[in-house]
């Protein structure tokens, strides 16, 4: 009885979280008087050219290209991004040094200050090393664990686990790096799939900062070419064949997400607290 | 001061953990201590579109502060991080646990249950809101079913808001994640203790799973803090800040100062108040947490 | 930024004291890169000459930047193809998106001076980008290469800064009513004549719970723009003159605002409200209302009414006539150029970026290429090269006709600033939800808009 209303509960949930995806399918197939006029998600009919045309794109290039592209500056950002914040919430959490107070307060700070005033600036210093159109603005903060929310997030996990860990380790006679790779790494992998998780997405959707580094449509990656015919401005306004770009876009972040949530699951036998 | 001994592991030297820490300074110094103090030396200045600048010590400082756009983005903007935190918290903690539970299928729904922050600021996500809130939408269809009279949700600039509200509590993955990320570090076996020993299972949540995870939730409220009191998409998309700048926060003002207005100058002026607001609801939870801990000692 | 030099490097050395050896040398590789960093992020400046053109075209790459949808891209790219076979030279090299955060873009590109060579721009960018007129390359400077010769005269000024030629308009546009012909024909109403009519019809509609027209304060604004159409015409003076001077008084703005009022009030339009509850924020080609035909009229510009005309479930979208006063007067509608073009003042190939621009502008096969896809063509000779290939018909080019005939205005650049839109949405916002008379309204907007101005072009001029 118990066990049937948690399913009965979660199936509604699910299921309003889901009718958008739902409904972005089936608007990819309909035309613009019938996405706003109804709810309901099926299309009167359904062609796959509108799909189609979307994959091929205007530009001399296919999705296939900005995924490419996207893949690029995903990858080295979620490897970097992981290991410097792990490195960084190590550091914080198991070492006393000099101005810890001082560090850890700018740790904080960091996350204070309303991201939007960090653009100019910083397009100004990209533009003097010459670094604008690569992708290397795009990548290199990940590199300085320039989110210091998983910083912040990590420290937090690393805390939990008991010192004695670290000691045991020690006196098997592992040094500093060994001790966190082997020992303190695999019991909050949970966490660090989850901060793997939030940089793939992130990066997926991050529209401004690729705007205005990248110059070159050869570079752009998907989020760009997601935009790239919304023109609110202009003469036609084709919803479904934007739809159907997103609909696209958002299929690896998806699919991302239902492989990495069974690492979430996994912590719980590899985590050395309750094994 | 300069004899202080620092609590390593023997052997250690007290610069190793700043030698790993080294690429957060680094990082910071480049990515936001340099943007910062650009930022604030901007704020200082008069800038605006193409115009050299002038310094102008604290004038827009002055200027904001008796200005009814900023006064109206603050109260909005305190006013929605005030009932969207606790709420949001109060949901995906909730639905953790649900997604904690050991039952068939359950990858299918933590899936689900982060797609609407998947779709994040998308086009569809302001149109399915259409759908539900404007006048002949399903919620007043819903209400007046119930008897309720329907409400002008768009329109009203006292019920705008709570769209917005509603919307990022539809978006509540992220936060989710990390409780269930901390719900999987407590040890199976203290459940399994409190269930022989009769606890139900509402209590034992209570008793045993929330003194366990504080220190996440801690962490959740403050980036949950951070974000709302930052908020801009989300009114951006869903109501562009009307009716009447009910839903005007101060992450739009920012905004179109900075790109729309070209008001650079004021615009910066302004992130170093919401900064400093920001500061100081972190500052007095911290305060609270850290007195209660001492408290409790 | 030499506070923030020093104090950096305080720091870093104040750290760099502490260390041991090991620690020391990453410190001090950290401390050259980033001071490295700094240095070339501070003390490098821009280059402001400005080149001369040499008058021949060199061998170069240049960089040409639009926004827009679909259609324009695809036209584009086969434009340039073209240029390539004529001019194989000089490679242009495309640079585009949707409009969607394209003036943030370009905003951060012009202001670090590493703007496209040639750009396609906004109108208001005119002002915001080069209030002095410096802000873009001087076109008069290049007449060798470019043909100005079938262009108007008043149409070419458009494009004018402070007697330096910035920029030149690709198309002219003008807002027109269009109506959804079958409710019009259903209800057995006209397409309103006059002003009279119009408010005349509110009464008609109401009957049925319909709206005969859709007026709004979004990004559009199209309220206060209908508003002053209609002052401008009954008062014959401007609203806001091409260097930036209100020429309405306070009472010119009062009366707009009662008009405008006196629409809602006979039910030619929904009120604020109403319309917000049924739309959300939506444009109105999104609208369930204007699809399903309750709301059975729009005004627009003809260059971007094809989506309304494309949505409705059932009828077609038709060009209603320019409201004109009972005596006859047809004054005050107004005109602008919907884009133009404009050549970076950094670029080191003026000749050659006038050159392309002139083959965008100019060139018949080229303009057959691009159809109306930025607007029917401001250049004489593209125009006619639509004409004679029967590119020019639907609703944009009816409605460009008309306006022809008509005796119109030109909006200022002043007139679209964001700002001074946001204080006509906030006048008709507070009017619209009774919060204060028009009087007090028509107050505060001469005010501020006075105070903006003449802050605007001080600081600017």
């Amino acid at each position: 009885m118990k066990k049937i209303s948690v399913y009965l509960l979660m199936t509604i949930i699910a299921a309003i979280m889901l009718y958008p995806l739902l409904w972005l399918l089936g608007a990819s197939f309909k035309s613009n008087s019938e996405i706003f006029s109804s709810v309901w998600f099926i299309p009167k009919s359904i062609d796959l050219r509108i799909w189609k045309n979307a994959w091929e794109t205007v530009t001399p290039y296919t999705m296939g290209h900005y995924f490419l592209n996207t893949f690029i500056i995903i990858i080295p950002k979620t490897f970097f991004s992981v290991i410097s914040s792990v490195l960084v919430a190590y550091g914080f959490s198991r070492f006393d040094f000099p101005l810890k107070r001082f560090f850890s307060a700018l740790l904080v700070t960091g996350m204070l200050m309303p991201a939007i005033v960090k653009i100019m600036p910083l397009y100004l210093l990209w533009r003097n090393i010459g670094f604008l159109d690569t992708y290397i603005p795009l990548v290199f903060p990940s590199v300085l664990a320039e989110e210091s929310m998983f910083v912040f997030i990590l420290i937090r996990f690393f805390n939990s686990i008991p010192r004695e860990f670290d000691e045991a380790a020690r006196i098997d006679g592992c040094g500093t790096l060994a001790t966190l790779f082997r020992v303190l790494l695999p019991c909050i992998k949970p966490a660090v799939v989850s901060i793997a998780v939030f940089t793939f997405l992130w990066t997926m959707n991050d529209f401004l900062n690729p705007l205005i580094f990248i110059q070159s449509v050869e570079k752009y990656p998907l989020s760009l070419s997601i935009r790239l015919s919304v023109d609110s401005t202009g003469q036609n306004y084709e919803q479904c064949k934007i739809i159907a770009v997103s609909v696209i876009g958002l299929i690896p972040s998806v699919a991302v997400f239902a492989l990495a949530q069974k690492k979430f699951v996994s912590g719980i036998t590899a985590g050395g607290l309750s094994g | 001061m300069k004899h202080r001994r620092y609590k390593n592991p023997v052997g250690v030297s007290k610069y190793t953990g700043l030698l790993l820490i080294s690429p957060f300074i680094t990082g910071f110094l480049i990515f936001t201590l340099y943007p910062f103090v650009c930022s604030f030396v901007i704020g200082m200045t008069d800038q605006h579109s193409m115009v050299v600048s002038k310094f102008v010590g604290f004038t827009n400082y002055r200027t904001i502060l008796s200005s009814d756009d900023f006064r109206n983005a603050m109260g909005v903007t305190l006013k929605y991080a005030a009932i969207l935190v606790p709420l949001k918290l109060a949901v995906s903690l909730f639905t953790a646990v649900l997604l904690n539970l050991e039952i068939r299928g359950i990858g299918f729904f933590r899936t689900s249950f982060y797609i609407p922050s998947i779709l994040g600021a998308n086009l569809s996500v302001a149109v399915m809101w259409q759908y539900l809130f404007t006048s002949n939408g399903l919620v007043n269809q819903f209400l007046e079913l119930l008897g309720l009279s329907p409400v002008s949700w768009y329109g009203d600039p006292d019920a705008a808001l709570y769209i917005i509200i509603l919307l990022r509590l539809w978006e509540f993955g992220s936060t989710m994640i990390i409780f269930l990320a901390a719900l999987r570090d407590i040890p199976r076996d203290i459940h399994d203790a409190a269930k022989v020993d009769g606890c139900g299972c509402i209590r034992s949540f209570f008793i045993i799973t929330l003194p366990q995870i504080k220190g996440v939730i801690f962490v959740n409220l403050i980036l949950q803090t951070i974000s709302a009191l930052q908020e801009f998409n989300a009114p951006y998309i869903i109501t562009g800040g009307g009716p009447l700048k009910s839903t005007y926060t101060l992450g739009m003002l920012i905004y179109d100062e900075m790109f729309k207005y070209g008001e650079t100058g004021y615009a910066n002026a302004v992130s170093w108040i919401l900064f400093a607001i920001i500061v100081s609801a972190v500052g007095l939870m911290y305060l609270i947490t850290g007195r209660k801990e001492r408290g409790k000692k | 930024m030499p506070i923030l030099k020093k104090y950096d490097i305080i720091f870093i050395v104040s750290l760099y004291n502490r260390g041991d050896e090991s620690v020391k040398k990453i410190y001090f590789l950290i401390t050259a890169v980033f001071c490295t960093a700094l240095l070339s992020a501070c003390e490098k400046k821009k280059s402001e000459t400005i080149l001369n053109p040499d008058g021949k075209l060199d061998k170069c790459t240049l960089r040409f930047s639009w926004w827009g949808g679909d259609d324009r891209h695809k036209a584009t790219l086969e434009a340039i193809e073209l240029w390539n076979t004529i001019h194989p030279e000089i490679e242009i090299v495309p640079e585009y998106g949707g409009w969607d955060g394209w003036t943030e873009k370009v905003s951060s590109q012009i202001s670090g001076g590493t703007e496209p060579d040639i750009m396609q721009i906004n109108y208001d960018w005119l002002v915001t980008f080069s209030p002095d007129g410096n802000g873009f390359y001087d076109l008069n400077k290049l007449d060798s290469q470019l043909d100005f010769s079938s262009f108007d005269k008043e149409v070419l000024s458009f494009g004018k800064v402070n007697g330096k030629l910035n920029a030149v308009t690709v198309s002219v546009t003008g807002r027109g009513l269009f109506y959804n012909a079958d409710v019009y024909r259903r209800i057995g109403a006209e397409f309103p004549r006059t002003w009279d009519e119009l408010i005349a019809l509110g009464d008609i509609f109401d009957r049925e719970n319909l709206y005969p027209l859709d007026l709004d304060i979004q990004s559009g604004g199209t309220a206060w723009y209908l508003s002053i159409v209609y002052v401008q015409q009954t008062t014959g003076r401007e609203f806001i003159s091409m260097n930036g001077e209100l020429g309405f008084t306070a009472e010119d703005i009062k009366s707009a605002l009662d008009f405008y009022i006196e629409m809602e009030n006979h039910g030619v339009i929904r009120n604020i409200q109403t319309r917000t509850d049924e739309d959300g924020n939506a444009a109105l080609y999104q609208s369930p209302e204007f699809i399903g035909g309750n709301v059975a009229g729009v005004l627009e510009w003809g260059s971007s009414v094809g989506k309304y005309e494309s949505v409705l479930l059932e009828g077609t979208l038709q060009a209603g006539p320019f409201l004109t006063s009972e005596n006859g007067r047809s004054g005050g509608w107004m005109i602008k150029p919907s884009m133009l073009y404009a050549v970076s003042k950094h670029t080191k190939y003026p000749d050659e970026a006038a050159a392309f621009m002139d083959f965008m502008l100019n060139n018949k096969d080229c303009a057959r290429i691009l159809g109306t896809t930025r607007g029917i063509p401001a250049s004489g000779f593209a125009e006619e090269s639509l004409e004679q290939n029967g590119l020019l018909t639907g609703l944009s080019h009816e409605c460009d006709s008309m306006l022809e005939k008509l005796d119109t205005v030109t909006i200022s650049p002043y007139m679209e600033l964001p700002r001074m839109k946001e204080f006509y949405n906030t006048a008709i916002e507070q009017v619209s939800y009774n919060l204060c008379d028009t009087k007090t309204a028509a107050d505060e907007m001469h005010n501020s808009i006075t105070k903006y101005l003449s802050r605007f072009k001080g600081e600017n001029g």
